[in-house]
């Protein structure tokens, strides 16, 4: 047996073992893209760097995945030197990645709804997967499908050919099919989690809030004015035009929202301290453990007799993490903003809600985090083509809003597939078990810091179910290394040298046939989304490819 | 005007990452395929012989051919695909009828061999993005380096080497290459004397650079001569000399009487030398031979031709040039002809493996070596006498001794004249190693490149088993089998794991160690991997003994090292000296110091593995750590003086280039690595530099460094590091829009001043109509369209063209002789 030390515990493993190995023994999660239990080792990607001193007092940064241990030998894997290594590593691999992680409709839209996700599940016309992925990040989707700008459509890269998908009325389609259903959708919760919060204002900010604490296992109290909630959405003046938003749908939609486990207590107004009838901050502050102001738009004499901090468009919150000064106290929408979309009082109510949530759990509010996401930018006309070619070539249509029912019909939920199969995809289809993205958040690595002139995007095999995108492969060697374990008549091999070494298919043979039966198993190894089937599906994980 | 210079050739584009496309359906005859595997075999191991056949059978590879070699032997469609297209050598498209390869290496880099790509992409007017001309005549193909560095630049077309070019001789070479091809008679080869009844010994430099300068015709006449006049004389091919400045070089070495040493001897410069030596002995010949001196006489040009030609060997230069050197490696340099093997054994050749495998036991060779402290002349400079314990301790009824000639270095080449020069010597070396560590194989890896090298060292070994000193038919003298690989033109196959899975015929990509080659290496066999140098020291170690080699050098550095010395040099070569020799010892003293009106800035030693060592610190000796202490290292043993006329951020980035033209692409550090690094440094050359880039390509040097896996990766920002830490003023100039050597063409700009006399002479010169033909009257730049080849300057008789950069004047074209700056002004018509 041979003893070392990494980051300071000591371990005993038999002679040849790896570093990586020994780590994972005293359960030091070391990163690696290229290593694969059951393949041989690649030492090719360099994010599983560690540094080691020798007997003799050398220090040096090895492979952990290649590297047998020594006696003695000492290993750093959780220092900042280590880190700044592997994000090094990153960062080269990144500034090299040609695609997107995630679609710059995501990012345009203000709640940065996974659309693309919601797009493909319309297609293949499972609505029910598709309210799923849209109540992740909006309570209000049926309101949110008719009252909207589409700021998400703008950012859609088809816009510039044939006209954006039709996000925001498929997304309509999808709320209304799933509100007109007996049994609508209601995510489980989170386990109780013993916390109380207040909720006040029950407009389109505090009713996302509250729906999102809700499901992180708080309990919640909704507090507004009126007797029913809703906020500005019942307000003519305001967001309300019946002729858009049928009290009927919102209704329903918010019957939807309290559904999770909402109390709500209407007629109840925020007033400044012994007003009788109303609530107070303070008193508020007494009963929850946190309080979240979301009513309307205010002047600063109100706000400062309320109790609250002022700025000067309404109360004084730190960014990001919505709280203001008083410990506890937290304020969203258009109490902070005056007058804002009904989509940016969404996306304050969940991005409040997950500070509050941090708060409540960890003792200190953090602001939601910004999703990473390699950007490609603006696309020339040939590398559109190329996304388009395996999307659905329809024109744009209108789909009717429904305005005063939720109920659909087939000819509708065929036209929402038609219109969601327009999607160009431009995310990943390897968002979930992209390891590159993975290690990239968790090493805080900047995609841009060694950006060089762009690779051109080029989707290969495009006749085959497996897709290869040359732009994302880190060139790991994994997949070679499964055709090559498996002798196939075929099999990957690597083309050309140097930076741009590739994957490839001997003698211009299809991917299909070159892979035969192990597809699955070389999407599966594949470490970003070089390798994916094209209709986006996650391969099973195969018991003998576990990650390193 | 851009990166873009010279690399629309291969440099990183189209050719760099071969698709490997089906080539039109006409049928091609393949039953040269069934030949080539007969010859080669059809295990894996056989993939890059295999592919280099089909390759100097169809000039290119077809798919066809690729597809039917699969059909019929045990190598998958992948490995052919993957090694067809790692080697540069492979070429996937048909090519022209010609191939001219533009030399890229160190030397002719800063003598503007990208001049001189632009000039054959211009004079042929290939198109941008292709390689061959519309005719098909000339494919035109940047290498990484010939290995003439002394005649920088160079070119190769098919066999024929071009040296000292300028752009506008380009045209003029072509000319003269088609017109040999086209007579292209190969002369016979005249033997007339036995070397025992021989006067005289005429001996002719016959190496690769020797050649480049036109020696093979000097020794062809030579030959002609002494058959014709029936002279008592043997004209002799002898390997390298190492005065690589004075090539061609004759030596005439009469029984009695004192050598005469001839350099730079052009071929109408023979009969005059020839006839000073020998005189005819039939008596009509005599009275035609009188007769044709006492015309030459009156006439007075033989005469003079060979006196201007005659150096001798106590001459202060050439004593300055041999006279530091101590010749171990490269013994008898210039004497021997390389396959003469009873030369080889009169000199005590074989002696010294003789007594190796008769008289002593593996281990006190070892012992031997270690005593006299020989270091690996790779580079690392890892103690050679260790890494045979290790092998010698492995277990294993076969191992392995590898001869690593995959000289790779632009700007060395002494592995290629040692191994053209002294075959035998080598091969002596390795039976040394192989008895040392038990070694039932001996292998040379040798690069394609060099295609002498590899001719000699067969034509060698098939002498050496004819006699039956290694095992051939009749079974030879010691148990170990030879064989040579050829390298197929990836400079990374000179890392020993690389050059491993070369030899298995697979891509050259290094592996992590361990575990070392030494104990698991080709085939998984203990291995041990000596260069080429390494090798040619250790018979004359053992002959002479430990304690003569131990003397010589310095405490941690024993023995000599062979440089090229090449560059902004008085006198560059090929040259050995004792270590601990400073570095100002062999460029002032051997080199003969800096070129006329220039001053000297650095050397770079070690390649692109090594650094810039600035003047400052040319009293540094050559011993490993004290090169390791500069920053760079020994490395090979190139040594590419520059002088004010080099700029280190241009040096910096060309070594860049080349290294990351050479990755294996592997590990991400070196691959993306080494590309984000040029990718800054292009961006510094090219005047578009950001403030913080000095810093980022500082941090992203030292981490490609310290993470690589092989020593390509980890060496490959020793260039960068070292200009940064002496010259780090210039890459700050580069950043405010200054090139100070006025050599980066995005910041300099050429401008034409009031001293112009309007005499066109420019004008007409310049191959990309910038400069408008105005008689008369002033000329003027087009900077636009000026591509900064320097041209116009070298034609400027009146000093009137200057390089500018960041509005300082750089350069400036020289009055001709005879007409005085005041004059040329007073002869414009614009006074």
């Amino acid at each position: 047996m041979i003893r070392l030390t990494i980051d300071g515990q000591s371990v005993e493993v038999p002679p040849g073992t790896t570093i990586l190995k020994a780590a994972q023994k005293l359960g030091i999660d070391i990163p690696t893209l290229c290593y694969m239990d059951g393949l041989p080792c690649q030492t090719s990607c360099l994010v599983c760097l560690v540094k080691v001193r020798e007997r003799n007092g050398r220090e040096r940064f090895v492979p952990s995945c290649g590297t047998p241990v020594a006696p003695d030998m000492e290993v750093e894997s959780e220092t900042a030197d280590v880190a700044a290594m592997r994000r090094t590593s990153l960062e080269l691999l990144l500034s090299d990645h040609v695609g997107d992680c995630l679609a710059p409709c995501q990012f345009a839209c203000p709640v940065h709804m996974n659309i693309p996700d919601m797009l493909r599940h319309i297609q293949s016309r499972q609505f029910d997967e598709a309210i799923v992925t849209i109540k992740e990040d909006i309570a209000l989707p049926a309101v949110l499908g008719r009252v909207c700008p589409k700021p998400c459509e703008k950012g859609c890269r088809r816009g510039s050919a044939d006209g954006a998908v039709a996000v925001c009325d498929l997304k309509r389609i999808v709320a209304d099919w799933d509100l007109a259903r007996e049994d609508f959708y209601v995510p489980t919760c989170e386990a109780a989690s013993g916390r109380r919060v207040a909720v006040v204002g029950a407009g389109p900010t505090g009713l996302s809030a509250a729906y999102y604490l809700r499901r992180r296992g708080h309990a919640v109290t909704l507090f507004d004015r009126q007797v029913q909630p809703g906020g500005r959405l019942r307000d003519p003046n305001s967001s309300g035009n019946p002729a858009i938003l049928p009290p009927e749908v919102l209704n329903r939609e918010i019957t939807a929202v309290l559904a999770v486990g909402i109390e709500f207590r209407g007629g109840a107004r925020l007033e400044p301290p012994n007003v009788r009838g109303g609530v107070a901050v303070d008193s508020l502050r007494g009963e929850f453990d946190a309080v979240l102001v979301c009513i309307g738009e205010q002047n600063q004499r109100t706000w400062e007799a309320l109790g609250l901090p002022s700025g000067p468009r309404g109360v004084a919150v730190e960014r990001g993490t919505f709280r203001t000064v008083i410990p506890g106290v937290f304020a969203a929408g258009n109490a902070i903003r005056g007058r804002g979309l009904v989509v940016r009082g969404c996306a304050d109510g969940k991005e409040a809600a997950f500070a509050i949530d941090r708060f409540l759990k960890e003792g200190e509010a953090k602001p939601w985090p910004e999703p990473f996401s390699v950007r490609i930018g603006k696309l020339a006309a040939e590398e559109l083509d190329e996304l388009h070619s395996l999307s659905l070539d329809a024109p744009r249509e209108e789909l009717r809003a429904s305005v005063d029912s939720c109920d659909l019909d087939t000819a509708e939920v065929n036209a929402a597939s038609v219109q969601a199969g327009r999607c160009l995809h431009c995310d990943c289809r390897a968002l979930p078990g992209c390891r590159l993205r993975r290690y990239a958040e968790r090493y805080g690595a900047d995609p841009n810091r060694y950006k060089g002139e762009r690779a051109v995007l080029r989707l290969q095999y495009k006749e085959s179910h497996v897709l290869y995108e040359p732009g994302k492969c880190i060139v790991c060697g994994l997949c070679v290394a499964v055709t090559e374990a498996a002798r196939l008549p075929l099999g990957l091999t690597f083309v050309g040298r140097g930076f741009d070494v590739r994957v490839g298919v001997p003698f211009q043979r299809s991917l299909e046939e070159a892979l035969g039966k192990l597809a699955e198993q070389c999407v599966a190894v594949c470490p970003t989304g070089a390798l994916s089937f094209r209709d986006g599906k996650t391969p099973a994980s195969l018991p003998i490819l576990r990650s390193g | 005007m851009n990166s873009a210079r010279g690399q629309s050739l291969g440099g990183g584009t189209a050719e760099t990452t071969p698709v490997i496309t089906s080539q039109p359906t006409h049928s091609i005859d393949l039953s040269p395929v069934d030949e080539i595997l007969d010859r080669h075999g059809r295990g894996p191991e056989a993939t890059i012989a295999i592919l280099q056949a089909i390759q100097s059978r169809f000039h290119y590879l077809p798919q066809e051919a690729l597809e039917y070699v699969c059909s019929k032997t045990g190598i998958s469609a992948a490995q052919l695909t993957g090694v067809a297209s790692f080697y540069t050598q492979f070429r996937h498209r048909p090519v022209g009828e010609h191939m001219i390869h533009v030399c890229r290496g160190t030397a002719c880099h800063v003598k503007g061999a990208d001049l001189i790509m632009d000039a054959l992409v211009r004079h042929l007017r290939i198109p941008p993005g292709q390689d061959t001309d519309p005719e098909g005549r000339f494919t035109v193909q940047p290498v990484a380096c010939l290995g003439c560095c002394t005649l920088a630049p160079v070119v190769q077309i098919d066999q024929a080497t071009y040296g000292r070019l300028t752009p506008h001789s380009v045209p003029r070479i072509l000319t003269d290459f088609l017109d040999r091809s086209s007579n292209g008679a190969v002369p016979r080869n005249w033997h007339f004397i036995s070397p025992q009844a021989a006067e005289a010994e005429i001996r002719v430099g016959l190496g690769s650079c020797c050649q480049a300068q036109g020696s093979r015709r000097v020794y062809e006449q030579l030959q002609e001569l002494t058959v014709r006049n029936r002279t008592p004389a043997v004209v002799k091919r002898v390997g390298c000399v190492g005065m690589c400045h004075q090539t061609p070089l004759v030596e005439i070495v009469p029984r009695r009487g004192t050598p005469r040493l001839y350099a730079k001897v052009r071929p109408e410069d023979v009969a005059g030398i020839f006839d000073s030596h020998f005189r005819p002995r039939n008596p009509i010949r005599r009275l035609r031979y009188h007769l044709a001196r006492w015309l030459d006489a009156l006439v007075g040009a033989s005469e003079e031709a060979v006196d201007r030609h005659r150096i001798d060997v106590r001459d202060p230069p050439v004593c300055a040039f041999l006279g530091r050197q101590y010749r171990i490696a490269i013994e008898h340099g210039g004497e021997t002809d390389p396959l003469d093997l009873d030369e080889y054994l009169r000199r005590d050749g074989f002696h010294a493996s003789r007594r190796v495998w008769r008289d002593l036991s593996p281990q006190s060779v070892i012992e031997e070596i270690e005593r006299s402290g020989l270091r690996g002349r790779g580079g690392a400079g890892f103690p050679t006498a260790r890494k045979w314990r290790i092998a010698a301790a492995a277990a294993s009824d076969i191992k392995y001794v590898i001869c690593n000639g995959d000289e790779g270095d632009p700007g060395a080449f002494m592995d290629r004249m040692i191994l053209e020069s002294f075959p035998y010597r080598v091969i002596e070396g390795m039976l040394i190693a192989a008895r040392a560590v038990g070694a039932t194989h001996a292998v040379f890896y040798i690069r394609a490149e060099y295609p002498l090298a590899v001719e000699r060292v067969r034509e060698a070994l098939r002498r050496c088993q004819e006699r039956g000193i290694l095992d051939g038919k009749s079974g030879g003298e010691y148990p170990v089998t030879f064989s040579v690989s050829e390298g197929a033109g990836a400079f990374v196959c000179g890392e020993e794991t690389a050059l491993l899975a070369s030899v298995e015929g697979r891509r050259g990509m290094p592996r992590l160690r361990p575990p070392y080659p030494v104990e698991s290496g080709l085939n998984g066999r203990p291995t041990v991997v000596n260069n080429v140098e390494t090798l040619a020291l250790v018979p004359w170690i053992l002959r002479h003994g430990t304690e003569r080699f131990a003397a010589l050098g310095t405490p941690g550095s024993k023995g000599t090292k062979v440089f090229a010395l090449a560059g902004k040099v008085q006198r560059g070569g090929l040259i050995e000296v004792p270590m601990g020799v400073t570095l100002h010892e062999i460029i002032e003293e051997i080199g003969g110091g800096a070129l006329p009106g220039r001053t000297l800035k650095a050397v770079q030693v070690g390649g692109p593995s090594g650094g810039c060592v600035p003047a400052s610190l040319f009293d540094t000796p050559v011993d490993y750590e004290a090169l390791t202490a500069t920053g760079a290292i020994m490395g090979s043993g190139g040594l590419v003086v520059l002088d004010d006329s080099d700029c280190m951020v241009d040096i910096a980035r060309y070594f860049l280039r080349f290294t990351q033209d050479q990755s294996c692409g592997k590990c991400t550090l070196c691959r993306v690595g080494t590309r984000r690094m040029l990718d800054i440094l292009d961006r510094i050359c090219e005047g578009r530099g950001r403030p913080d880039d000095l810093t980022t390509l500082e941090n992203l040097s030292r981490a490609v460094s310290a993470g690589s896996i092989c020593g390509l990766g980890k060496t490959a920002p020793n260039p960068v590091l070292t200009t940064l830490r002496y010259f780090r003023e210039e890459y700050e100039a580069h950043l405010q829009g200054r090139c100070p050597a006025g050599k980066c063409v995005a910041l300099i700009h050429y401008r034409i001043t009031d001293d112009c006399i309007g005499c066109t002479l420019c004008a007409q010169q310049c191959p990309v109509h910038a400069i408008p033909l105005t008689p008369y009257r002033k000329h003027e730049v087009h900077d636009e369209l000026c591509t900064r080849c320097d041209t116009c300057l070298a034609a400027c008789p009146a000093g009137a063209v200057i390089v500018e950069s960041g509005g300082v004047e750089i350069r400036r074209a020289k009055v001709a002789r005879g007409l005085g700056a005041g004059e040329a002004a007073a002869a414009s018509p614009l006074r």
